[in-house]
């Protein structure tokens, strides 16, 4: 271990008992924290928290801000030179309470609309992720995937498991901006598949199936045409069981210092 | 109107009272009043009180666009400005430009060069709070002396030669949400502007200042209250809603100097998008009004969209211009309102005359009864109403442009773009939003993100021409993402407009057709404007963190 790591450990180690106490919101204080939310931060971070760039609010992680302490602190004074205001006029107490909307924020946002969804085992899931599922052989878990696909090594701090269940058996149903897929054809009949990364009037740019940034200008294409999603739904392989596991699997998949609380 | 200000141009002219070029000569009211016998400056926000965009300079044609290049950017110095968007329409008077780079600093350049004379930098209060980004639309000028607003509510008036403050007072109350991001309006000796912040439930108006000393000259509440008309407009029981009721001001209005009335587009209603505290028509939010400059007189009023659950804002520029209209001459108001529809007003007393949708909308049916009030059909619903135009509108603040030359009125348009409303309870606490429930919208609001990974049903940009005889749809130049940018039409028949990719297209004002583009690196949120120096036409735009200025190869 060198002195970095015994550092970091340390941390970790002080951090655990406030972080486990952060944890502990009342649900009255969510659901404040809700409403402040939405007069406060959904105009710029929308609906799910991750409207502006570089600060998704829902993943629990938070470039300026580690603990509660520090987020309300962040948030009574604003970001200097950016959109993010000051606002003084929030009291300490609803401070904390948007504070634990935002740290709740993934199951707290669609709470009223929630369907139930089933919970399986996570060792299992696993499995099934790497063997049956075949989800691996596109998808990584902190690395060891496609560049073209999503990393899903943090998405049980992203998404929903409501959002996923529909992503395991509906896979169509929502693509979400940075998955989607585009094919171009150019004037001289060359087809080409790719993620798309950023398209403009006069240009697209792509990340190819065999993984080169490519760059087109719409007056030597033919067509481009957004794909639907490549992803098979998995209810023709797997059981309701199994899809239970799979999405309790996922939802175990966090950064590592978020599971270390 | 524009061929009778010329007249009094002429006499004023001859009268030795106007600069020719090149004097820095003091910006007399007569010279505002006189802006169109000036092409090479560009004397007001909207380069003349008639809100047209329109340079009568003629060098830039269709058949020279393409030598068209760049001789000089001015770049925002501060991180703070740099992360804005730079809203700015600039000033030219006789030779130097002046322009605000985000949020308040004003500067003073060679508009030969863009070398910089002086800079004003002045530092909000920290109790500002604005909606939508920390920005300014730009300055006004009398005399010697430019005025800009702040986003601390307060109004600055400052040396055009030294770059000094000559004084600076308070509008409204920041910690309440009251903010100046409107480009004040000179009329003879006093400057008028008003606050924004109708997400703060603040009661709006519109008020005149003292050119000399700031001193407040008349009020116009935008929210009536007791005892004044239009208070019945506001009917909760407990007659309160109105102390909050919103009304804001952040787009320039225009002005008629023969009518001797000021037009003003006013902001939403309070709280946004939760209407059961307000019932009503909720005047005067979603209007223009008719104003006496002199006074502040209401002349008369026409509300766009009674009781607004939507935040359609109606602070679009109201474009005046004496045309004949549908066989008959008239002073007509255009404007293309945030809510999707088109309309032409008959300006000397408020008239509808045509109200025409120029993108998908399904919150009115497109009809209206006969006096043009719109059959509305949905609001915001508990479960969520899928409304067509988004939260953000079909266009918003960024300038349009009527061309004299082709008849057809430009608009920067947000083409088919939804938003779903969702009904929520709302409280309000001094300095907080007080709006409801954000709507959701796949075309993000004020996002400066580089990257569109969107898919067309989300939504995209156009500059359309609209016939104001019809309100018919000319042609449409279609963009990727949308456009926050605005127009400026010039009489040899170009339109000049950007939008959210950077580019700055040169557009054959007749057909759409693209003469012309440049990629500028950041997205153009500003008017573009057009002046001349030493016998040269350049077009000024600002985009991203610069201020870009074009013109014909040496």
């Amino acid at each position: 271990m060198n002195i970095r790591h015994g550092l970091a450990l340390v941390a970790a180690l002080f951090g655990a008992a406030a972080l486990a106490q952060e944890h502990s919101y009342a649900p009255s204080d969510i659901e404040n924290g809700r409403g402040l939310y939405q007069a406060n931060c959904l105009g710029c971070h929308g609906n799910n928290g991750d409207a502006v760039e570089g600060a998704n609010l829902g993943s629990g992680r938070f470039r300026r801000a580690g603990n509660d302490e520090e987020l309300i602190a962040l948030i009574r004074a604003g970001i200097p030179a950016t959109l993010m205001i000051p606002r003084p006029q929030l009291s300490y107490g609803e401070l904390r309470s948007l504070v634990a909307f935002l740290r709740n924020m993934q199951t707290a946002a669609g709470s009223a609309a929630s369907r139930e969804v089933r919970i399986g085992d996570a060792r299992r899931g696993e499995e099934l992720f790497f063997g049956k599922g075949a989800c691996s052989s596109c998808h990584g878990v902190g690395g060891g995937g496609s560049r073209l696909y999503a990393d899903l090594g943090s998405i049980g701090a992203q998404r929903t498991p409501e959002s996923l269940e529909t992503a395991i058996v509906d896979p169509r149903k929502e693509v979400r901006e940075g998955q989607r897929f585009m094919q171009v054809t150019t004037k001289t009949g060359q087809t080409v598949t790719g993620k798309l990364l950023n398209q403009d009037t006069h240009s697209v740019q792509l990340l190819t199936e065999q993984e080169t940034l490519d760059s087109y200008l719409k007056e030597e294409l033919s067509a481009w045409t957004f794909l639907p999603s490549a992803m098979p739904s998995s209810l023709d392989v797997l059981s309701a069981d199994q899809i239970a596991d799979l999405v309790a699997y996922l939802i175990s998949l966090k950064p590592a210092e978020e599971q270390a609380r | 109107m524009n061929r009778l200000v010329t007249q009094v141009t002429r006499c004023l002219l001859a009268a030795g009272l106007v600069s020719a070029t090149g004097l820095q000569a003091q910006v007399a009211p007569e010279r505002l009043l006189a802006a169109e016998a000036e092409p090479g400056n560009w004397l007001l926000y909207h380069g003349d009180y008639d809100g047209q965009r329109h340079t009568d300079l003629e060098q830039i044609t269709p058949a020279n666009i393409g030598n068209l290049e760049l001789k000089w950017i001015w770049q925002v110095r501060s991180a703070a400005g740099a992360a804005q968007k730079f809203e700015a329409t600039p000033l030219v008077v006789d030779g130097v430009m002046y322009t605000v780079s985000p949020p308040n600093d004003v500067v003073a350049l060679d508009a030969r060069t863009g070398r910089v004379f002086w800079t004003y930098a002045y530092a909000p209060a920290n109790e500002a709070r604005v909606c939508c980004g920390r920005v300014n639309r730009g300055l006004a000028i009398h005399g010697d002396t430019l005025f800009m607003g702040a986003i601390d509510g307060r109004l600055l008036a400052i040396d055009a030669k030294s770059g000094q403050l000559k004084w600076n007072i308070a509008v409204g109350d920041p910690s309440l949400g009251y903010a100046l991001t409107v480009a004040p309006l000179v009329v003879g000796d006093k400057v008028i502007v008003g606050p924004a912040g109708g997400e703060y439930g603040i009661r709006g108006f519109i008020a005149a200042y003292d050119v000399e000393d700031g001193r407040e000259l008349w009020r116009f509440n935008t929210i009536p209250g007791p005892g004044e008309a239009g208070f019945d407009s506001w009917a909760d029981p407990a007659r309160e809603a109105w102390k909050l009721g919103g009304g804001s001001i952040w787009t320039t209005g225009s002005y008629d100097p023969e009518l001797n009335l000021m037009y003003w587009g006013i902001g939403n209603p309070g709280p946004d998008w939760n209407g059961d505290s307000r019932p009503g028509d909720n005047l005067y939010t979603e209007s223009v009004v008719a104003l006496n400059p002199d006074t502040g007189a209401l002349a008369w009023h026409y509300q766009f969209t009674p009781h607004d659950e939507m935040d359609y804002d109606s602070t679009q520029v109201p474009v005046l211009a004496d045309i004949e209209w549908q066989g008959q001459p008239r002073k007509v108001l255009m404007t293309a309102n945030r809510n999707g529809v088109f309309y032409v007003l008959d300006r000397t007393n408020g008239k509808f005359l045509l109200g025409k949708p120029f993108v998908a909308v399904n919150w009115m049916d497109g009809t209206f009864d006969a006096n043009g009030r719109p059959n509305r059909v949905l609001s915001p619903t508990e479960q969520g109403t899928f409304i067509m135009p988004n939260n953000q509108g079909a266009t918003n603040w960024y300038p349009p442009s009527f061309s004299p030359s082709t008849g057809y009125f430009y608009v920067p348009t947000w083409m088919d773009t939804y938003s779903v409303y969702t009904k929520r309870p709302v409280t309000y606490t001094p300095g907080q939003q007080y709006v409801g429930a954000f709507p959701t919208m796949a075309m993000p609001a004020l996002s400066v993100r580089p990257v569109n990974q969107r898919i067309p049903e989300d939504g995209f940009g156009a500059i359309q021409a609209i016939d104001p005889q019809s309100g018919e749809i000319v042609w449409r130049h279609e963009m990727s993402d949308v456009t926050d940018s605005g127009v400026l039409s010039t009489t040899t028949d170009l339109v000049f407009a950007g939008g959210r990719e950077g580019f700055f297209y040169g557009l054959d004002a007749k057909t759409g057709k693209e003469l012309w583009r440049q990629s500028l690196g950041g997205q153009v949120a500003s008017g573009p404007i057009s002046y001349q120096l030493d016998g040269k036409q350049y077009i000024a735009v600002a985009a991203g963190a610069g201020l870009f200025v074009f013109g014909l190869e040496d």
